[in-house]
């Protein structure tokens, strides 16, 4: 919590709390992040803080996997002063998913995220909800929030949206931000100068989303035939005959094959990390990044899985989902975080089991074209 | 004596005469590649587009809308219809969008589709074949959750039109530019 938040914005008059402290807070805070921004920079491609100096938080046109950023909370009953006109002239109250770009101690400095132009959006996540808000104000900077430079302020009905507590106005924690990606037929077909295809050959990374995923190829075991085989060691070796993101699935399930089941576990943090413990929701998830099916931050309970991809079993992976549990079959091979198949069915902890379960009171879902 | 000297000088210098008529006259092929670095060839014939239009606006109304919507499972076919029905560097483009779409697995496994309207065609300032071209566009996706959320987005491209032999009107150039 950051007592005494500058909540300065231009377009909508000037507004100041605590003004003559947060001034002073607001030069303050803007050295304190430059420092933390050089420090944390953008991060690396998956979504982990690197060291690279860019001076600001999030930076390029196109999607990011997002970092945890400070933020702040404004407007709404507690927090009149602040208006309802954003800077760029939008009514706030008639455009609630708003966000304003924070930074330094003058409107001209409010770049904390790079000079975003109004209207960006950004893909804003809270615990387990997310929602897209869109850049329609400015204002100062201030203080770290836990540790993380202040780039954002949420307009309050979004920050409800987003499961947040409303403190009158005066709600600062970290939350985790991300370019979505571009839109449009221009842009999909890469027929935009923005888009279209570089002649230098980019990092790999930018070329196949699932390269950022945690799960190496190499030295994945590799079967013959269409099905899965599980291995002494527990691990999965993958079937030839299956399609990449088959085999990237099972590369990152052997990854986290005999972590301890913790309820709860690997949720809140990338699913680029290899988490200590994991629960089922997120151990599924886990291997689905692996195969590039969900982005980094996603972070769901079972039930929301209930409606993953498209309905039925896959040709090569099901899920099955419900409110309690879910586990999923990989070319043959079941993951799950549990024995359920009684005496035979292998270890009692998260990883591979060869016997096929009940699937009694679960949704079957599949992801598109496996 | 004398005669057979005579005529062996008359057959040199006529043969030096065609050596100097054959370089001074039209070139080969091949000499002219070499001086100009292009092979002579016969023209093109002039392409042709299906189903053009009456006028360049709905040429250009028609195009943009087939070209904004479409889903994964559709877009190769739908963008070599829109190479049939256009010509120049816009069906080159066409051309290009429907070989690419048509092994995009990450198109079709996110179960990506794109739809809206054209919201605005008006003639480029200065330019007898351009055309500005205002879209609204949503990007939507059955398995990731990337587009989940976002607001429909304004669109802006560029179009070039060119009137066929016979009067009627076909896209000859396209260019997103946002």
């Amino acid at each position: 919590m950051v007592a005494g938040v500058v909540r300065r914005r231009a377009g909508g008059g000037v507004v100041v709390l605590g003004a003559i402290v947060a001034v002073l807070a607001a030069g303050f805070g803007a050295g304190v992040l430059a420092l933390l921004t050089s420090v944390f920079g953008e991060g690396d491609e998956c979504g982990s803080p690197a060291g690279s100096a860019t001076g600001i938080v999030l930076a390029g046109p196109g999607p990011g996997p997002g970092q945890l950023v400070g933020a702040t909370e404004y407007g709404g009953p507690g927090d009149p002063s602040s208006g309802v006109v954003g800077s760029s002239g939008a009514n706030l109250l008639e455009q609630p998913d708003s966000y304003a770009e924070l930074g330094g101690d003058t409107f001209e400095t409010a770049t904390a995220m790079g000079g975003l132009p109004y209207l960006t959006p950004l893909r804003i996540t809270w615990g387990i909800r997310s929602a897209i808000a869109y850049k329609r104000d400015i204002g100062l900077g201030g203080g770290p929030i836990d540790g993380l430079p202040r780039v954002l302020d949420l307009w309050w009905e979004l920050a409800g949206r987003l499961g947040i507590p409303y403190e009158d106005g005066l709600w600062a924690g970290p939350v985790r931000i991300e370019r979505p990606p571009a839109t449009g037929a221009g842009n999909l077909l890469e027929q935009t100068a923005q888009t279209a295809p570089a002649l230098v050959a980019p990092s790999t990374a930018d070329q196949d989303p699932a390269a950022c995923a945690p799960a190496a190829l190499e030295g994945v075991p590799v079967a013959s035939g269409d099905r899965a085989q599980l291995l002494r060691n527990g691990l999965a070796a993958a079937p030839a005959d299956a399609p990449l993101a088959v085999r990237e699935i099972i590369a990152a399930g052997n990854q986290i094959v005999g972590k301890p089941y913790v309820y709860g576990g690997g949720h809140g943090l990338p699913l680029s990390d290899i988490a200590p413990a994991y629960d089922c929701s997120s151990s599924v998830e886990h291997l689905l990044y692996g195969a590039g099916l969900v982005p980094v931050s996603y972070d769901a309970p079972s039930g929301t899985l209930e409606s993953f991809g498209q309905a039925g079993p896959g040709r090569w992976v099901t899920l099955y989902a419900s409110a309690d549990h879910v586990f999923m079959y990989v070319a043959g091979l079941r993951w799950d975080t549990h024995n359920a198949a009684g005496p035979g069915d292998g270890s009692t902890g998260i990883g591979w089991h060869p016997l096929i379960r009940s699937d009694a009171g679960f949704v079957a879902r599949h992801p598109v074209g496996l | 004596m004398r005669s057979r000297r005579a005529a062996a000088t008359l057959l040199c210098a006529l043969a030096c005469v065609g050596c100097g008529h054959s370089a001074r006259g039209p070139a080969s092929a091949v000499a002219q590649a070499d001086a100009t670095h292009e092979y002579p060839s016969a023209p093109p014939p002039p392409q042709t587009a299906a189903h053009a239009a009456p006028t360049a606006t709905q040429a250009i109304r028609s195009f943009v809308t087939a070209y904004i919507n479409w889903d994964a499972q559709t877009v190769s076919d739908d963008m070599l219809a829109l190479a049939a029905r256009s010509i120049g560097q816009a069906r080159a483009a066409m051309t290009l969008a429907a070989a690419e779409t048509a092994g995009d697995y990450e198109l079709r496994r996110g179960g990506i589709a794109n739809s809206g309207a054209v919201e605005a065609v008006a003639p480029l300032s200065g330019s007898d074949d351009r055309y500005v071209v205002v879209t609204r566009e949503s990007t939507s996706a059955s398995n990731t959750t990337a587009y989940q959320g976002l607001r429909p987005a304004w669109h802006v491209a560029l179009a070039t039109v060119h009137q066929l032999p016979g009067g009627r009107w076909a896209l000859s150039g396209w260019q997103p530019e946002s």
